[in-house]
């Protein structure tokens, strides 16, 4: 007998002996056995894959034995089971490369947090109040079923609505496949801070609708317009890594980093020269550089015509774009736009940026041609330093518009989805499944996101929270922990690389829950035959097994490592060399665009400050906000823990009697809200910045009814071509209401209010 | 010769993100404090990033500097406990006996870096966050002082297997929390008395500094000033 046997069987005894008397013990016998081989103190280390943010990083997860309260088969005892203890980046992985950030390193705490939805629940007071009961996974789905069954018996499934976070993959392709057999429009995609118009622009001028991967560790020069890449925005970790790269992994280069911007975020406290412009200006400066590139008589190559034919008066050499006119418009100097343009032509690969407020703006498509059109002069795409498209497997989805994200603002989307309802048209929703997306939070008010949702006769939710969003839900079916859950993605962006990611569960399931595709399948089931032919497989395994590994070796050129096998082991599969994207989708006919001005909702007179909201580098989104670690975890640039704040210049703070901590009033035409004032050197006089992510009503008990919520008073205003909301184009007045209170950090540093309070 | 545990940061590579924050809170079973206690400045943070702004609107500089304990040769710590908790290892680190703590906070007062911290209370973990808790980092309880240990779970661990793989230590064949996950690799760790090692290497550099090194700590942590570019 082995020596782990005979443990189990002493286990089965004693077990046994403990549960004498209560009822049939060989029915509950299973519960006190481990459940999977682990030797105790022991770690194993799981591949799995981060779902904090859309990039996309490989995990590492340190799994060990532990003992857990758990309820199994309805009663609670203690067993023992892997847990997860610890996240690391996975080594092998091409986009993060061993590494993770502060939001990726605070995953577990989604998997262990004690508000998780343990059970599925139907609701018994009205809707919104969070009151609700306890079902059987088998009501739940009958109940499920039977709402989609009849909605069908109507001949009403075009009025089924599914609502989702950004996905990738199998889930995507579950969903479309699920929603397409049923006769019901595709899924709506809620990204609150939609990066649409780059990947719109990005269609438009080199063919590929998917974010950017940038050679940062190749580049000598690089200039950003407001990304915040080394924090929130698109790849940040894959970035960051590039960017250790560029600042000191080649012996005798380092490149120059210039960043623009008009309040300094943790991304452009690292810069090598900071340059505050008007907000909505940057497409001017872009053009501006690309003038006196031009007047150097660089020229670009043929292969990126169709970028620079995008931008009107480009061949009179771009007269509009002096760099005295860009003075005038920006606010940069003339020099410092001569200066910059002359450094980028000395010191090849030069690279462009643009990401995050800018691309917020009425005329963002246009500052995103700009600045294509300057990477395209300087001959970026696909070269050494420069831009580059990460190669999308054919087979990370069979419907192949469905591979990448869309290119359409999700706020249009939102206002198709929305507008019938508030009007009562016979066109409304009749029926809503949600999956971790979050409109009531992340809408702005003229939406009126939660009085449409309750016209709708039945909502059913996935999520693992209650949220603002959830909580108007008649039917919660838990998905797992993304480290409880099967899981595949195909990046959109980070690495040159062919990458598709794989992971088992890393964990078994803590609490009653059940994987949404899981779901969605046994749903498909039992509506019959078509929908069953488009859903064939039992479980979301299969179906992962069935897209990834049937194309073994043949497809992928031999390569031992894509067996599902070694997929499985390894946490994926992705090509050793960096691989070629498909050739452009044919060109989409666009005419060349000109200087468009920024639009603003609020007169200057009224409303003195543009509004600038930013994504927390803790809390995102405000997806995060539930997570104790990330709540404690300081802001990089204000020290601010557990709270929100305005950001405020000190002039103009003195101007209107703030000082660091007063609670001020931010109002726009929309909305006003409070919260301290946060006196900033570090941004322009007539700007106030707010992060993203408190001011929850409903999101734990950690986030619920803290700090205040930038969304609630954005201006409906929409990026022009997209639909995208333009978060940025908000202008608010300030006023001083009283004493507030700011937690800040002080830690080792003797600055501020902190010092004065010290002993 | 006998190891010696010491850290670079490279201040050109870190990036202020604060993957090494939470990293440490995860590994070492750093308790949160919640809003109010965090308000009081009770706060735990083994390592933080600090940071500073210089200059006025446009022309602002903000620098980032990831502090933990610097691990000091001459430890000011050390000499004023009086119940020899806080003491020096025979690998360089300034370690803490949680169950000789009085919590007489003097170590605190005496550290010139502010990286020690003291349990106002039981830490809490509300169920079932517990079930992430590092069986291999003991949990600190109210009345001791706490603070970075370098990971010495993971040294420990590391020192047991090469030990009976009946082989040395390999550079690099663990590290600490916060350097796994720094995206930048702006942080090494690593045998100060390995001539060959990445950190010992790295230490050598013209640019290396010591955080307050006029007081003559002799910390075993180098920090590496950021460079300017000249085009």
């Amino acid at each position: 007998m082995e020596r782990r046997d005979f443990f189990k069987v002493a286990a089965v005894t004693g077990a046994t002996a403990a549960l004498d008397g209560c009822g049939k013990p060989e029915n509950q016998l299973i519960r006190f056995i481990p459940e999977e081989d682990l030797a105790p103190g022991a770690a194993e280390w799981k591949p799995s894959i981060c779902t904090m943010c859309p990039a996309g990083c490989g995990l590492m997860v340190k799994v060990m034995e532990g003992d857990a309260e758990v309820v199994r088969n309805g009663k609670l005892g203690l067993i023992k089971m892997g847990l997860a203890k610890k996240l690391e980046g996975n080594p092998n992985h091409p986009i993060n490369q061993g590494k993770l950030c502060p939001r990726g390193q605070a995953g577990l705490q989604v998997t262990y947090h004690p508000d998780r939805i343990r059970h599925p629940l139907k609701r018994t007071g009205p809707r919104g109040s969070g009151q609700y009961q306890e079902i059987s996974w088998e009501e739940a789905i009958k109940e499920l079923a039977s709402q989609l069954s009849s909605l069908r018996t109507a001949n009403q499934t075009g009025s089924l609505a599914f609502l989702t976070r950004p996905l990738r993959g199998q889930r995507r392709e579950l969903i479309e496949r699920f929603l397409s057999a049923l006769g019901a429009p595709p899924a709506v995609t809620i990204e609150a801070f939609d990066d649409a118009v780059l990947r719109r622009a990005d269609l438009l001028s080199f063919g590929h609708a998917q974010l950017p991967t940038y050679d940062l560790a190749r580049s000598n020069y690089v200039v950003v317009f407001g990304a915040d890449f080394l924090g929130t925005w698109n790849s940040p970790v894959a970035q960051s890594v590039a960017y250790g790269e560029m600042r000191q992994g080649r012996p005798g280069v380092r490149s120059k980093f210039v960043m623009i911007e008009s309040r300094m975020s943790q991304t452009g406290a690292n810069a090598d020269e900071w340059i505050p412009a008007r907000p909505g200006t940057e497409g001017v400066l872009a053009l501006g550089l690309a003038h006196v590139l031009l007047q150097e008589l660089i020229r670009p190559s043929a292969d990126t015509a169709r970028a620079i034919a995008l931008i009107q008066g480009w061949a009179e050499g771009l007269q509009d774009y002096t760099p005295q006119a860009v003075e005038k418009g920006t606010g940069v100097p003339a020099a410092t736009v001569i200066r910059i343009a002359h450094e980028m032509i000395s010191h090849q690969p030069a690279l462009a940026i643009i990401g995050g407020a800018p691309l917020a703006q009425t005329n963002s498509l246009f500052a995103a041609f700009a600045v294509n059109a300057l990477n395209a002069l300087l001959g970026n795409v696909g070269k050494r330093g420069g831009i580059f498209f990460t190669p999308q497997p054919a087979q990370a989805s069979r419907q192949n518009s469905l591979s990448t994200a869309s290119d359409q603002g999700s706020l249009a989307a939102l206002h198709r989805f929305l507008d019938p309802l508030l009007q009562s048209s016979p066109a409304a929703a009749k029926a809503l499944l949600t999956y971790d997306a979050n409109p009531v939070f992340a809408g702005p008010p003229g939406l009126r996101v939660r009085e449409a949702l309750e016209n709708i006769p039945f909502i059913a939710s996935f999520d693992s929270f209650i949220d603002e969003t959830s909580i108007l839900a008649d039917l919660v079916l838990p998905d797992h922990s993304p480290l409880e859950s099967w899981l595949d993605d195909t990046p959109e962006s980070g690495t040159a690389s062919t990458t598709i990611s794989l992971a088992l569960p890393a964990v078994r399931p803590l609490h009653n829950t059940r994987a949404m595709p899981d779901v969605l399948l046994d749903v498909a089931h039992q509506l019959g035959a078509n929908l069953h032919a488009a859903l064939p497989w039992k479980t979301f395994d299969e179906m992962l097994h069935d897209a990834y590994g049937g194309l073994d070796n043949a497809k992928r050129a031999g390569d031992p490592n894509a067996d599902w096998d070694k997929m499985k082991e390894q946490g994926g599969w992705w090509s050793t060399e960096p691989q070629k994207p498909a050739a452009p989708a044919h060109p989409i006919s666009q005419s060349a665009v000109s200087l468009a001005q920024p639009e603003f909702d609020g007169d200057e007179k009224d409303f003195p400050f543009h509004f600038l909201p930013f994504a927390s580098q803790m809390l995102l989104d405000g997806s995060l906000a539930h997570l104790p670690w990330m709540q404690e975890t300081p802001d990089p640039t204000s020290t601010a823990m557990w709270s929100s704040w305005v950001e405020i210049n000190p002039k103009a703070a003195e101007r209107l009697g703030i000082k660091q901590g007063d609670l001020v009033e931010v109002a726009s035409q929309h909305g006003k809200l409070q919260a301290p004032a946060l006196i900033s050197p570090g941004i322009a006089p007539d700007v106030v910045a707010m992060p993203v992510g408190q001011g929850h009503e409903n999101f734990t008990r950690y986030a619920s009814g803290r700090g205040a919520n930038p969304f609630s008073i954005l201006a409906p205003m929409v990026v022009n071509e997209t639909g995208s909301l333009a978060w940025a184009a908000t202008r608010v007045k300030i006023t001083r209401v009283g004493k507030g209170k700011l937690i800040l950090f002080a830690g080792g540093m003797h600055e501020g209010p902190q010092e004065t309070e010290r002993r | 010769m006998a190891i010696k545990w010491g850290m670079v940061i490279d201040l050109d590579r870190c990036t202020g993100c604060e993957a090494c924050v939470v990293a440490c809170r995860a590994e070492n079973n750093i308790p949160t404090a919640g809003a109010d206690q965090a308000a009081r400045e009770r706060a735990i943070h083994w390592i933080r990033v600090e940071r500073y702004w210089e200059g006025e609107f446009p022309d602002v500089r903000l620098r980032f500097r990831p502090v933990l304990c610097q691990q000091c040769e001459a430890a000011p710590c050390e000499a004023v406990c009086p119940t020899y908790a806080s003491h020096h290892t025979s690998e360089g680190l300034n370690a803490q006996i949680y169950n000789r703590c009085i919590g007489t906070r003097y170590c605190g007062n005496a550290c010139p870096y502010t990286v020690r911290f003291f349990n106002f209370y039981n830490p809490v973990w509300e169920k079932p966050f517990h079930l992430q808790l590092n069986p291999d980092v003991s949990i600190r309880e109210v009345g001791v002082m706490e603070k970075c240990t370098f990971c010495i779970q993971r040294i420990q661990a590391a020192e047991i297997q090469a030990e009976a793989e009946n082989r040395e230590l390999k550079d690099g064949e663990f590290t600490t929390a916060c350097a796994q996950s720094c995206p930048p690799k702006a942080l090494v760790f690593g045998d100060l008395n390995d001539p060959a090692s990445e950190a010992a290497r790295l230490s050598r550099s013209n640019r290396g500094t010591k955080l307050l090194g006029e007081l003559g700590t002799k910390p075993a942590v180098t920090y590496l000033e950021p460079e300017s570019w000249e085009g």
